[in-house]
């Protein structure tokens, strides 16, 4: 994957070289300038799709952030500070990075409506504050100085472009790193991305800065662009019809982000070369937005789609084994996961009632009964999703109450769901790459192997849902966890598959060293795999100790007849 | 076409009279003159009255013959109150459409944003309404309006010296910028005067509740309160002090508050409202204002105070023109503008010149027009001049 | 400290308006689960409209019914592009919706009703009611509030007691369940959209007159409309009437502050900001992450 995204970063360095090569020399002065223009937005656009469209949270304070990257510039052009506009945007971004930060903290925990409005309460405060100070130097007529080297029109765009270039390949890397990962991970299931031992607060907050710093970039090549700003470049109207833009162009892709700053600043152009009044594009792009909010598409990922129909099909490859697996995780042995007198309730209803458990290391445990009888909820108290319980959870011995389930997935208790919860937009091996933590290559890849699972450069969106929750597990396993509790896994597979899983499965202890919390209904693959079981009723343990033996008493018939028969008749 | 061209040449001797020798041989080789305006048409305000103005103007020129022959081509740019599009909008005027000066352009930001961008490139914008403060602070910008900063200083020097008012008192709102304008406006009208003001409140919000804003001024004994409130803002005013039934206070606004929407709006109030006005007020038919209406009537425009500024700037633009020998380019308008020749209308209570400073302001007369029973009444026969600044 | 409690009592009119544009978000989040941007803008339709009809000639109180009838229509129109499109989307891409659409109506609204001079708000409901800490407490002040309370018991008793009340709150918790039993969801979510959209329109044409009213700015009144929402935890009326008022009252005391005072539109960013950092104290998992 180091290799993948080098070539990715190669191939936007590229095609932006040529493209800039090809403005310079080929179009006028006051394309230039416009073009240049486009860059700027496109660098804002850029920020913008790192927290709404990479990380999911509804940001309207975007030019809020330039703004302050923009005042910090003008002040530090003002005092002649050293360093020249380079170093003054530099510092422009950090300033905004602790107004993101500070933005950010207060929607961590909570869902993104809230996110949005927050944002638009900054923009609109900031909208006061910002119109009530000057810009620095406008009074006594001074302009922000651009770089010597870069002064004219044309030199001013290739610095914009090589500051856009850096930024893109930058953010290239970081997009397919663990973090980047982390960050779709956290769009797409909040509660998956802490199983897998993500911290949301800093995957959020992380998004927040690195955008607000972006931004601030974008606000500091602006001061240097015009000169001189005024407050209505960073309104509040402005950060809307920026949001807008972003959602109508995918500003979360290098290719949306340019074609949104297109938008926003060539379409006054066309407008006044038509004659047309200039208020009509924020009609457009607001129509254009929702348009692509309807469709789950946006503009660059319609044009990515119509591309790949031109180019050859790829065929989905089959990971291929190019070495052995690495020695199994030596844990220590004894009971990995102990469960004591768990009790949950909700309001008045007891979902878990006294529940014992015990998970030796090495083996694999099975967890069986009808449904509502609890056994997801033990799941979810186990991996610290659940906000309260009495009893304790213990892990090689320690307790694990008051523990995050960020932490207690980095202690060592990985979790699958019942539905796949991988966000599409990833590959397999980013996928697996985010929850393993460091993995090597080689490591990688036998790993997939041994699952049968697609090559790591395979994308998410283009595998059929068995083959996901074998990537669940797949992901769970890679982590070398202590425990691992998956629930049922096999749901969703065909039967021949199912077995297959069952066996790899029952593999897992020997092969990796992980013990196993297995929950399922399917009950050849539970036979096949465990080396235990426990049967839950009406949130109690009604049986537990060996399968075949637990699976013959009449109580565990009784309460798993009456499923089936249900079942059956529905 | 002896008849037009007879018809041009006393026309132009009557403008050109005062200011300019008849010998002058303007010439264009290239075509037409080119000239244009940045301006706010959508967005927030529609300020298009005064380009159209200068449009209408420029339009009678050329249907007369043109400067010379020399017809005048002007383009409109909208910059939708958007930086972003009215920087765009200067760049296609300069470098596409190669204008030779700006003239009668009214907007929100285009001093703000533009005015370096003029600099540079060495094109005088004879503004038809300046608006925000840098139109007023630039060597490259240098409107035919007087202005809401020496509007603010002529107006409270008028409150002093005809209203009587002791206890004066401002309050402003303060967009990007022009905090310093307006500090610096009252304490040129302390100079003047020598009195000092009794309170300067520069916290009014653009929108939202003026309640507290009124109430501070009735605490605080003021005799008469000016606020650099814009039209909306005006009728909202007087009509919270109705609400709070506050009297015995002198109420003075600038400019945007004389409009007939105002007069309309406030017909019910008895309160004292005075405004100054940038030119010979719009709404009085006289001598003044004679050749202003007709070209507006003619044009088929509204006549309103916008559009006498776009008149005058066109003014401006066509006699400086006229004064060229040869050549009307960038460089010799640039020139012609720099001498800093006086020009005299009747429509404005001194002459504009725009000169060689570092920041311009050339218009200082205002006259005071007061609402008395929904009409517009002048209280001023003669032009309230000030004294020159410094 | 007197000066304080009169400022204070200045923002009472303002904080009326909060208030009830705070309950109409609260209305439309637990109704039909959209985070509604436009809220204010759909009111500002409404006013506009019953503003161009009185400038036409029309008697003020059938303009005001027109202008009612208006602002109902233009959340009908909102409604129905939310239950068209977006009926099966996760909340979040609902407010990215509402927001997006901000931008054009905003657009679209200046157009028609901007230009070079603004339109005047008769006064629906002129004179003042009394006098406290030496301010004039308006009627419009006084309506607003009440409009604001009465829209609050009346919105919780319909919810708790009626048929169709229950029936919404079910529609908004699960659609498809709704559905499912009977209920014609989208005829209900129409219902809502409109009633929000008229009362919002009543609601901004009281205060117009004493606010600046251009389209834009009435339209961003969302932003004090969202905190008091939000201080209500989407969810409870009540506490979002009172948050919209301490919010008006806040801004109108923080404006009798010096050297603040000009910031004074940063208020409910501040509001909005202190509400959350102490509603998260306790984090808790819920089914939506």
């Amino acid at each position: 994957m180091k290799h993948a995204s080098f070539r990715a970063a190669a191939t936007t360095a590229l095609s932006l070289a040529v493209l800039g090569a090809l403005i310079f020399f080929l179009l006028p002065k006051y394309w230039v300038f416009l073009i240049t223009a486009v860059f700027i937005v496109g660098i804002a656009l850029q920020s913008l799709g790192l927290v709404t469209g990479r990380t999911g949270m509804i940001s309207l304070c975007q030019m809020s952030f330039a703004g302050v990257g923009a005042w910090v510039t003008g002040y530090l052009n003002l005092i002649g500070a050293p360093g020249g506009l380079a170093v003054w945007m530099l510092i422009g971004g950090l300033a905004a990075v602790p107004v993101g930060i500070a933005i950010g903290l207060p929607a961590l925990r909570l869902r993104g409506i809230n996110l949005a409005i927050v944002t638009l309460g900054f923009a609109a405060a900031f909208d006061t504050v910002l119109a009530t100070i000057t810009f620095p130097g406008q009074t006594t007529f001074t302009q922000v100085v651009r770089p010597a080297a870069f002064d004219s029109d044309k030199g001013y765009f290739l610095f914009v472009l090589l500051t856009y270039g850096v930024i893109a390949v930058v953010l290239e890397f970081v997009s397919r790193s663990r973090l980047g990962a982390a960050w779709l991970a956290v769009r797409h299931s909040e509660r998956a991305a802490a199983a897998n031992g993500i911290s949301i607060p800093r995957a959020k907050l992380s998004a927040f800065a690195i955008s607000a710093f972006i931004s601030g970039i974008s606000g500091g090549l602006l001061a240097g662009y015009l000169g001189t700003l005024v407050s209505e470049n960073f309104s509040m109207m402005q950060s809307l019809a920026l949001f807008a833009v972003a959602t109508m162009a995918g500003a979360h892709f290098a290719l949306g982000a340019i074609a949104g700053g297109m938008m926003i600043v060539l379409f006054p152009e066309l407008l006044r070369r038509l004659n047309l009044p200039q208020d009509v594009g924020n009609v457009l792009f607001a129509l254009g937005a929702v348009q692509a909010l309807s469709t789950g598409e946006t503009i660059a990922e319609t044009w990515m789609r119509l591309a790949r129909k031109l180019r050859p099909k790829r065929v989905v490859e089959a990971a291929t084994a190019a070495g052995s697996l690495p020695e199994k995780t030596s844990h220590p042995a004894g009971i990995a996961l102990e469960v004591r007198d768990l009790t949950v309730r909700y309001g008045t209803v007891t979902a878990l009632d006294k529940v014992n458990l015990k998970v030796p290391a090495g083996t694999v445990v099975g967890l069986v009964g009808p449904n509502g009888a609890g056994k997801s909820t033990l799941v979810d108290a186990i991996a610290g999703f659940l906000y309260r319980y009495d009893g304790s959870i213990l892990l090689n011995g320690k307790a694990l109450e008051g523990v995050s389930a960020t932490s207690r997935s980095k202690l060592g208790i990985r979790r699958t769901w019942q539905t796949t919860r991988i966000a599409p937009e990833l590959r397999v091996g980013e996928y697996i790459r985010l929850a393993a933590g460091p993995i090597n290559e080689s490591a990688l890849e036998s790993l997939l192997a041994w699952f049968g699972c697609p090559g790591p450069e395979t994308p998410i969106s283009t595998v059929d849902v068995g083959t996901r929750r074998l990537l669940d597990v797949a992901g769970a396993v890679a982590s070398r966890a202590p425990v691992i509790l998956l629930d049922e896994p096999a749901a969703g597979v065909s039967y021949d598959e199912a077995l297959k899983l069952g066996e790899r499965i029952a593999a897992i202890p020997e092969t990796f060293g992980s013990a196993v919390l297995l929950i399922e209904h399917d009950m050849d693959l539970v036979r096949r795999a465990c080396t235990a079981i426990t049967v839950f009723d009406f949130g109690r343990v009604i049986a537990a100790g060996a399968p075949a033996a637990v699976l013959d008493m009449p109580v565990v018939q009784k309460a798993y007849m009456g499923v089936e028969f249900e079942e059956a008749a529905e | 076409m002896t008849k037009t061209r007879n018809l041009l040449l006393a026309s132009a001797a009557i403008l050109l009279a005062a200011t300019v020798s008849a010998k002058a041989a303007p010439t264009c080789e290239n075509g037409p003159i080119q000239i244009g305006a940045v301006s706010t048409v959508t967005g927030v305000v529609d300020f298009s009255d005064a380009p159209r103005a200068t449009q209408a103007v420029f339009q009678q020129l050329n249907d007369a013959g043109g400067i010379n022959g020399c017809k005048i081509e002007f383009t409109i740019a909208d910059d939708k109150g958007d930086p972003q599009v009215a920087a765009q909008a200067a760049r296609d005027l300069i470098d596409n459409k190669g204008v030779v000066a700006l003239a009668g352009g009214a907007s929100l930001l285009d001093c703000a944003v533009n005015a370096a961008t003029y600099d540079r490139n060495d094109v005088l914008a004879v503004q038809g309404v300046g608006v925000d403060p840098l139109c007023f602070n630039a060597p490259s910008v240098a409107p035919v309006n007087v202005g809401p900063y020496t509007l603010t200083t002529a107006v409270l020097d008028y409150a002093t010296k005809d209203l009587g008012a002791k206890k004066l008192c401002t309050f402003f709102s303060i967009i990007g910028g022009t905090q310093e304008a307006y500090a610096a406006a009252v304490a040129r009208w302390e100079k003047i005067s020598g009195n000092t003001i009794t309170l300067s409140d520069m916290t009014l919000p653009l929108q939202g509740d003026l309640t507290p804003y009124l109430v501070k001024a009735r605490d605080a004994g003021c005799d008469a309160v000016l606020t650099n409130q814009v039209e909306p803002g005006v009728v909202q005013w007087i009509k919270t002090a109705d609400a709070q039934k506050i009297t015995g206070i002198n109420w003075l606004f600038l400019a945007p508050g004389y409009t007939e929407g105002v007069s309309k709006a406030l017909a019910d109030s008895k309160q004292p409202i005075y405004v100054g006005t940038e030119w010979e007020p719009y709404t009085e038919a006289t001598e003044a204002n004679a050749d202003w209406a007709k070209t507006m009537e003619t044009a088929g425009l509204a006549k309103t105070a916008f559009s006498q500024g776009g008149y005058m700037a066109a003014k401006v633009l066509i006699d400086t023109i006229s004064g060229i020998e040869g050549e009307v380019t960038r460089e010799t308008v640039t020139a012609a503008l720099k001498e800093g020749k006086e020009l005299t209308y009747p429509i404005a209570g001194n002459a504009y010149s725009f000169g060689d400073a570092k920041a311009h302001s050339p218009m200082q007369a205002t006259k005071i027009m007061q609402l008395v029973d929904g009409k517009w009444t002048v209280k001023t026969k003669d032009w309230f001049v000030l004294p020159a600044a410094e | 400290m007197d000066s304080l409690f009169t400022a204070a009592v200045a923002g009472l009119s303002a904080g009326g308006a909060y208030a009830i544009l705070g309950v109409c978000a609260i209305f439309t989040y637990r109704l039909v689960a959209v985070v509604n941007f436009t809220g204010a803008a759909i009111g500002a339709a409404g006013t506009f409209a019953m503003v161009a009809l009185f400038e036409l000639g029309m008697p003020l109180l059938l303009a005001v019914l027109f202008g009612v009838a208006a602002g109902a229509l233009a959340g009908l129109a909102i409604g129905l592009v939310m239950t068209t499109w977006f009926a099966g989307s996760n909340a979040s891409t609902k407010a990215a919706v509402t927001a997006a659409l901000l931008v054009g109506i905003i657009a679209v609204g200046l157009r028609l009703t901007g230009g070079q001079h603004p339109h005047y708000f008769p006064e629906i409901i002129p004179g003042s009611a009394f006098r406290l800490a030496g301010v004039e407490v308006t009627w419009a002040a006084v309506t607003t509030l009440v409009l604001s309370v009465a829209f609050t018991l009346l919105t919780e008793q319909f919810l708790a007691r009626t048929r169709t009340g229950l029936q919404l709150r079910a529609l908004s918790q699960r659609p498809m369940a709704a559905e499912l039993i009977g209920i014609r969801v989208r005829l209900l979510a129409l219902g809502v959209w409109a009633v929000t959209g008229g009362v919002t329109a009543f609601a901004l044409m009281i205060i117009a007159p004493l606010r600046s009213p251009d389209f834009a700015s009435l339209s961003l009144l969302v932003v004090p409309a969202l905190a008091a929402a939000l201080i209500g935890a989407f969810s409870s009326f009540r506490a979002a009437l009172i948050g919209g008022v301490m919010i008006g009252l806040l801004e109108g005391s923080v404006s009798a502050i010096g050297p603040v005072s000009q910031y004074r539109g940063a208020v409910p960013f501040l509001v909005i900001l202190a509400v959350l950092l102490w509603s998260q104290r306790g984090a808790r998992w819920d089914e939506a992450r």
